[in-house]
């Protein structure tokens, strides 16, 4: 019984955690939505956080407000530096990935945002999903991304100063496309090579627990442990627990 | 000699300001008879929306949910429709077909989405009939070159319609634009 004590109160801890961390949350933490506005994947260029919509052009983040939704209005344009590709609210910041980098933006004021930082890397084509105090950015190289010898891969930068984001660990990947983070799941898109299913119960450190080869994998958006995977095969639907495995909900093929 | 440095200070100033027809645009790259030439569309054709019903996938491209809703972009094309109530029967029903579309945004019952430079408000209250309520002009800034580097390409003219895309073809003459 003694031998519990311990084991309970680290328990209630982790429960004490979990709450707090949801408390922060505002439902953002499936890449989700909050109630009346939908989610995205990972390569998007359109993004609503609260009653703003924000779209990224290859130079530009252009912000319209939709408080009136049937009617959106200008305002305000701030113009970038070049390649921008995607862009991901979270909590009070817009991540923005760009070749050259991923941008942060504070958006406290949704219809007026503020450069924080940038967090500069090699040229590639790279979104960004954010969980907690992590960001996963995915670098892949290519004939219009990362030239040269450099290979792809998936970083981990702490945001937890978004003024300040820090890398703090690369993983080498094929082809990285799109991907999706929940709970202790990060999803990658590897393009025609398939999708791969990452553990990041230790955050900073994912680690791979199963490459799916036979879906060729582009974007993805996970939530609920729902996990919706398109591709040139067609869009995928699966299942997952705390398990490691999938379950095959359905398919709407490329026909 | 104080005088001749300057006049030839001067000269060399006058002469920097003529255009040099000879070596148009700086490329590294020798022009080697192929470029891109813009393929127009004119604003009446690019503007057109229509509702269609349910099509099967073809080159689908970014997604989005909605309360039980998914969006699929097709890529170029329009919007997949598709009611995933049970996500084990995802159910097609319809099709919005918009050109210069790849991304997608809901609010409420009201989905954004661009057609190239122009951003559509389309109400979905009823996802089967969807409406386009709205369209803003300009609303995202396009760029008049192909999405390449290192290439010769014909330089766009606004006057002949919107770019829609850019074809390699062989070119008799070097074009004047250049990235």
């Amino acid at each position: 019984m003694k031998k519990l004590i311990p084991l309970l109160f680290l328990g209630l801890a982790a429960i004490g955690l979990m709450l707090l961390l949801n408390a922060c949350d505002d439902g953002k933490a499936d890449s989700g939505p909050s109630p009346q506005t939908g989610t995205g994947g990972s390569m998007a260029r359109f993004a609503i956080a609260e009653n703003s919509l924000y779209i990224v052009s290859k130079q530009s983040l252009e912000v319209y407000d939709i408080n009136d939704a049937a009617n959106p209005t200008k305002a305000v344009t701030k113009n970038m530096g070049f390649g921008i590709e995607t862009i991901f609210p979270y909590q009070k910041n817009l991540f923005i990935g760009a070749m050259d980098g991923m941008y942060i933006y504070d958006n406290a004021k949704p219809n007026a945002p503020v450069l924080l930082s940038k967090y500069t890397h090699v040229f590639s084509c790279d979104p960004v999903v954010v969980q907690g105090r992590y960001a996963y950015v995915t670098l892949r190289a290519g004939v219009t991304c990362r030239t040269g010898t450099a290979f792809s891969s998936l970083d981990v930068v702490d945001i937890s100063d978004p003024a300040k984001p820090q890398l703090v660990g690369s993983h080498r990947m094929d082809s990285p496309y799109g991907l999706g983070v929940s709970g202790n799941k990060l999803f990658v898109c590897e393009g025609d090579k398939g999708f791969r299913m990452m553990d990041i119960s230790d955050p900073k450190v994912p680690i791979q627990k199963h490459f799916f080869h036979e879906v060729p994998a582009y974007d993805v958006i996970v939530r609920n442990n729902q996990l919706i995977v398109t591709g040139k095969g067609g869009l995928y639907q699966y299942k997952y627990g705390d398990s490691d495995s999938l379950e095959y909900l359905s398919k709407i093929p490329v026909l | 000699m104080k005088r001749t440095l300057l006049l030839s200070c001067l000269t060399l100033l006058i002469l920097s300001c003529y255009p040099r027809d000879s070596e148009p645009f700086v490329g590294n790259v020798k022009f080697d008879g192929t470029g891109y030439r813009p393929v127009y569309k004119n604003p009446d054709e690019i503007s057109k929306v229509e509702v269609q019903a349910a099509q099967a996938l073809k080159t689908p491209g970014k997604i989005y949910t909605f309360d039980r809703f998914l969006f699929i972009n097709e890529l170029g094309k329009g919007i997949h429709i598709i009611d995933n109530t049970d996500p084990k029967k995802p159910e097609n029903l319809s099709f919005v077909s918009i050109l210069g579309n790849y991304d997608i945004a809901v609010k409420d019952n009201w989905l954004y989405a661009d057609n190239f430079s122009n951003l559509l408000v389309i109400d979905i209250a009823n996802p089967k009939v969807p409406k386009v309520v709205k369209s803003i002009p300009n609303a995202i800034p396009v760029h008049n070159y192909p999405p390449l580097q290192g290439i010769y390409f014909e330089c766009a003219d606004e006057k002949k319609g919107v770019v829609v895309d850019w074809e390699k073809v062989d070119m008799a003459k070097q074009p004047k634009c250049y990235r």
